[in-house]
């Protein structure tokens, strides 16, 4: 299931284009799993009400203990998932990758950006942290940054608009 | 902007006629039988008002809708009882289509429709105007636009005159209806009729075998749609881009302006390819006219079936001289059976200076090509498996068509140098 084996070492697949991989912020984890968390013991504790209620306590400890292992398991594999995120400020093109099971890697021109969006719903705002999204003419281009820094965000963004301007390309 | 002129113009006054012409069959239709026993029932008397209503409307919105050229812009006029005024930037015009319905055929009228940049839809349209008057609007339209992108707009200057045109292609009629014959609904319509016959036989019943009926007319629809559609196919080479005209009943006309396509897709079905058929699609930016994924389809296709030298002659031209042919194509490793046991065998990828190209499907080989120039982002995938085969795909992301070049089950050792390859050439592409 965690395919120990092939995390350790580096892939050259998904390694850093010239410059190192910048992380996004380890906020991300926490609010995903505070997220994680608040669901998952709740569910928990409905389900275990009910099979308390309707079965024997065998089930309801039974499922208790599942619950907190599969928990525990989500816990760490948010963890991995967020610090699985980066993104690379080429001169002329921005890196970001991500996924730890399925690997994702996209390498957007700035001359090809059509816009940028920056975006934090209120969760994010809570944790100060936003979304940039970039977009171009096409819409399977999926280059999106979860869990920035709101001023590192804001600093991508005019970054991106400037260099986008800078070197645009027509279609 | 400038002041309007009240030079103004108007559609045809046979508008309303045409637009009417459908509801006034289906009245004709529903009332025949009292109108003729000379007594008008009540449902008759209903359609009548309804009728006279309408064509009142119509003719005061004929009264209203007014058209001209101010400045830089094509101002609409149109509405009854709101009124509304559109204003169309001439110099964001994508494209101009011409589109005769049937019954505007009967009377010499077309539908002029223009494509907006940005716009997801056909942002305006005239209908209808006389065909000659229509066909000089767009070259008008289109002069103007290409004027005003070549320098600034020169005042009240008169359109070029048009460059003739050269047929770069004619559909032949027999090919056409041989490849629908082979094509996978007429099969399906087929196989459906004799399934019915059989079926009716068996049970001695025709009843027993109504189901499959609806079936079988479902696929001669598509087949006889598609007959209607590309029936007397024609793509020339203008000074505004690729024309292509088209259709039986309804006669379309659509120019595809070489700078806006993105790439291309020769698609060869494995029933057409003893005769050495194919089919070429291109993708355009901002050419998403069509509501449906039918007219969608069709909306990009620059021929619908040929020989594949001619198909392979006509994507070189779209491509401005470059012949996807001439890339060397690799299938993907032998290991990767595991993955696509069956799929692998007809994969296939490569690319060169100029263009990159992937190839798949077999029932319906299809060869896309991007040229780097036209690449928006690249991707790289890798899941769980292929990390064990040590494969992954490369992903070039194009603007919304029928293009998607996915150069599938590559070997991860080289996988990622080919994308920072594909990257430096679509950088340079870009630069030149």
């Amino acid at each position: 299931m965690m395919l120990r084996g092939s995390i350790g070492h580096v892939d050259e697949l998904f390694a850093p284009p010239g410059n190192e991989w910048q992380p996004v912020s380890p906020k991300l984890a926490t609010m995903r799993r505070l997220v994680l968390l608040v669901l998952g013991l709740v569910v928990t504790a409905l389900v275990a009400v009910l099979l308390a209620v309707a079965t024997s306590a065998l089930a309801t400890v039974g499922w208790v203990v599942l619950a907190a292992l599969l928990l525990a398991w989500s816990f760490l594999m948010i963890g991995r998932n967020a610090r699985s995120w980066a993104y690379a400020e080429r001169d002329e093109d921005l890196y970001i990758k991500h996924g730890v099971l399925f690997r994702r890697l996209v390498s957007v021109p700035y001359g090809r950006m059509q816009y940028v969006d920056v975006q934090a719903g209120p969760l994010d705002q809570a944790f100060k942290i936003a979304n940039v999204h970039l977009h171009t003419a096409s819409p399977s281009t999926t280059a999106r940054i979860p869990g920035l820094n709101a001023e590192e965000a804001a600093r991508l963004r005019d970054r991106l608009t400037s260099l986008g301007e800078a070197q645009a390309a027509g279609l | 902007m400038t002041e309007p002129t009240r030079d103004y113009k108007r559609l045809s006054p046979l508008t309303p006629v045409v637009r009417g012409s459908i509801f006034l069959l289906a009245v004709l239709g529903t009332a025949w039988r009292d109108l003729s026993r000379g007594e008008l029932g009540f449902f008759a008397i209903v359609l009548l008002a309804v009728l006279i209503l309408g064509a009142t409307y119509g003719t005061a919105s004929w009264l209203r809708t007014k058209y001209w050229i101010a400045g830089d812009e094509l101002r609409v006029d149109t509405g009854v009882i709101s009124r509304q005024s559109r204003r169309i930037r001439i110099d964001r015009l994508q494209g101009v289509d011409i589109v005769q319905p049937f019954v505007a055929r009967l009377f010499g009228l077309a539908e002029l429709k223009m494509d907006v940049a940005g716009g997801g839809k056909a942002e305006g349209s005239l209908a209808f105007l006389p065909l000659a008057e229509a066909q000089e609007l767009k070259e008008v339209l289109l002069a103007r636009r290409d004027a005003g992108k070549a320098e600034p707009l020169p005042e009240g200057e008169a359109a070029p005159p048009p460059q003739p045109e050269r047929v770069l292609g004619r559909l032949d009629l027999g090919v056409l209806v041989m490849s629908l014959l082979l094509s996978g609904e007429f099969i399906a319509t087929a196989v459906a009729v004799v399934a019915f016959v059989g079926v009716a036989g068996l049970a001695g019943s025709i009843g027993a075998a109504g189901g499959i009926l609806p079936v079988a007319a479902g696929f001669g629809l598509v087949v006889v749609r598609r007959l209607s559609g590309f029936y007397n196919f024609t793509v020339s080479d203008t000074a505004t881009g690729l024309q292509v005209r088209r259709g039986l009943l309804e006669l379309n006309s659509q120019t595809i302006a070489l700078g806006r396509v993105q790439g291309v897709v020769v698609s060869e079905p494995l029933l057409w390819r003893p005769f050495g058929w194919a089919r070429l699609d291109v993708s355009v930016a901002g050419a998403q006219s069509g509501t449906s994924d039918d007219q969608k389809v069709q909306s990009t296709t620059v021929f619908p079936v040929g020989p594949r030298d001619q198909i392979r002659g006509l994507a070189q031209h779209v491509l401005r001289g470059l012949d996807l042919d001439l890339v060397p194509l690799t299938p993907p490793p032998p290991r990767s059976k595991w993955l696509a046991p069956i799929s692998r065998l007809f994969l296939a990828a490569g690319h060169d200076g100029r263009l990159v190209v992937s190839q798949s499907g077999m029932l319906n080989r299809k060869t896309m090509a991007v040229p780097h120039r036209r690449v928006q982002s690249l991707r790289l995938y890798q899941g769980p498996l292929q990390r064990r085969l040590r494969l992954a795909d490369i992903h070039v992301d194009s603007p919304p068509g029928p293009v998607r070049v996915r150069l599938a089950l590559r070997d991860a050792a080289t996988a990622r140098a080919v994308l920072e390859n594909l990257a430096d050439q679509a950088r340079a592409a870009r630069a030149r």
